[in-house]
């Protein structure tokens, strides 16, 4: 007679043994039959039936494939402004001794011009603003988004960046709390004294609006050449001097009794690539 | 239900790493069978009510993108754990030298079987090439530990949680 408990073991023995055998005979027939059936009816509606279990994890393996493709331009992009920072803060360094020299020579300027009796040149200060709004109508005037709670004043002059360098862009026309009119260079109405580079004639820019800007009054016998440069004059009453207006386009003698020529300039700042606005303030105005 | 999800969860990252792989490593010419490497390490933790079921799923999705034959992949996944669960009582996979051994022979024998049911069944050959088998079973090898490592600690919690 077998104990109860040695008949126990060996049943789950039996159990263990046939589930062993069961089981991968069971995937195996399963896979075999997958096989076997031609690859319509039946196994279509398998596959149609897995897709909804694979699909949504091949499109996550994609993306995440995807993902990592791109990592390694990320970390380049990242080691290059690694780079590009490291260079960046030298020449923040050079631009904090240049600074500090300027202001040495600032001073030695001031201090000569009090010597000779001269209005000495003052360093430009004022804000940065952003074009807030343009009028289609009007594209030679733009509205910016600092008044005179940012200490703008009317009638100052506004500079811009263009290829680097900053040009003049315009003028202050109105002043409101939080915003500013600005006329641009290429207004009809606009205006200013300047100067040219090669021969110091002065004369008297103004604006054309769809027509060229010009500069009146500069006399017969002055050399003017294309591609010479402009700046604003030290007689001008709103535009600090030396400010680069823009390059001479074109020279023109109209008339046998003109007893001035006019120049054609091209303006560096765009008026329809305006965005940034430097607004000079603290300017002794007449 | 924590059981299943948690397997769901293992079973899915298996097949994103797969898929990884197998592009990352397409460029080197290697077949990385990183699904053959989780099956394996799935069976060798895991008892075989699962580990079966399992080793069958994970076949059945690498057939899903077959175009000529159906199973073939699941049959011999299927088999494979056969071999696990029959080295299981002698091989100690708590270990990474067995572990290794056992995937690397493993892809090997899984690419050979795959390559004569093909020619068998649809008289096409799929053979991906000795140096790319034997490759892929090396980068497969090589990565088993990890795989193992991930399982068993996925497993072994989950076995700590039913007991709870």
């Amino acid at each position: 007679m077998v104990p109860p408990r040695k008949k126990a073991v060996k049943k789950q023995l039996y159990v263990s043994n046939r589930r062993r055998f069961l089981f991968p005979a069971a995937f195996l027939l399963i896979s075999s039959l997958l096989m076997i059936l031609p690859l319509e009816g039946m196994v279509v509606s398998v596959k149609a039936v897995l897709s909804y279990v694979f699909i949504p994890q091949v499109r996550l393996a994609h993306g995440a494939v995807k993902y990592a493709e791109g990592v390694s331009t990320t970390v380049q992009e990242l080691l290059n402004a690694h780079q590009e920072n490291r260079e960046l803060k030298q020449q923040l360094e050079m631009d904090h001794l240049l600074t500090a020299q300027a202001e040495s020579v600032f001073k030695e300027n001031e201090r000569l011009a009090a010597a000779l009796n001269m209005t000495p040149v003052r360093p430009w200060k004022g804000v940065w603003a952003k074009v807030a709004y343009r009028e289609p109508s009007q594209w030679n005037a733009v509205v910016i988004d600092k008044g005179f709670a940012d200490g703008i004043e009317e009638r100052s002059a506004v500079l811009s960046l263009e290829q680097g360098q900053e040009g003049l862009a315009g003028v202050v026309m109105e002043v409101m709390e939080n915003t500013s009119k600005v006329l641009l260079v290429r207004d009809e109405d606009f205006s200013a004294a300047v100067v040219l580079e090669r021969g110091q004639e002065e004369g008297l820019l103004t604006g054309g609006g769809v027509q060229p800007v010009r500069i009146k009054y500069i006399p017969l016998l002055s050399e003017v050449q294309k591609g010479d440069k402009v700046f604003t004059s030290s007689t001008s009453s709103i535009f600090p001097a030396g400010i680069l207006v823009g390059r001479v386009r074109a020279v023109r003698q109209d008339g046998s009794f003109q007893t001035a020529q006019t120049v054609e300039i091209e303006p560096l700042v765009r008026s329809s690539a305006v965005k940034e606005l430097f607004v000079i303030s603290g300017q002794e105005k007449p | 239900m924590w059981k299943m999800c948690k397997l769901a969860g293992l079973f899915v990252a298996a097949c994103v790493c797969h898929w990884g792989f197998a592009t990352l490593f397409l460029y080197c010419g290697l077949n990385v069978n990183f699904m053959l490497v989780f099956a394996i390490a799935f069976c060798a933790v895991a008892q075989l009510e699962i580990g079966y079921p399992m080793a069958f799923l994970c076949g059945l999705f690498l057939d899903f993108f077959g175009a000529k034959l159906f199973g073939n992949n699941a049959f011999s996944f299927t088999v494979a754990a056969c071999v696990v669960y029959a080295l299981r009582e002698r091989f100690d996979f708590n270990s990474f030298l067995p572990q290794m051994v056992t995937v690397f022979v493993l892809t090997c024998a899984v690419g050979v079987l795959n390559s004569v049911l093909l020619m068998q069944f649809t008289n096409s050959s799929l053979w991906p090439g000795t140096g790319s088998l034997v490759g892929g079973a090396f980068v497969g090898a090589v990565l088993s530990p990890f795989v193992f490592a991930v399982v068993r600690f996925v497993w072994i919690d989950l076995a700590a949680d039913e007991r709870l």
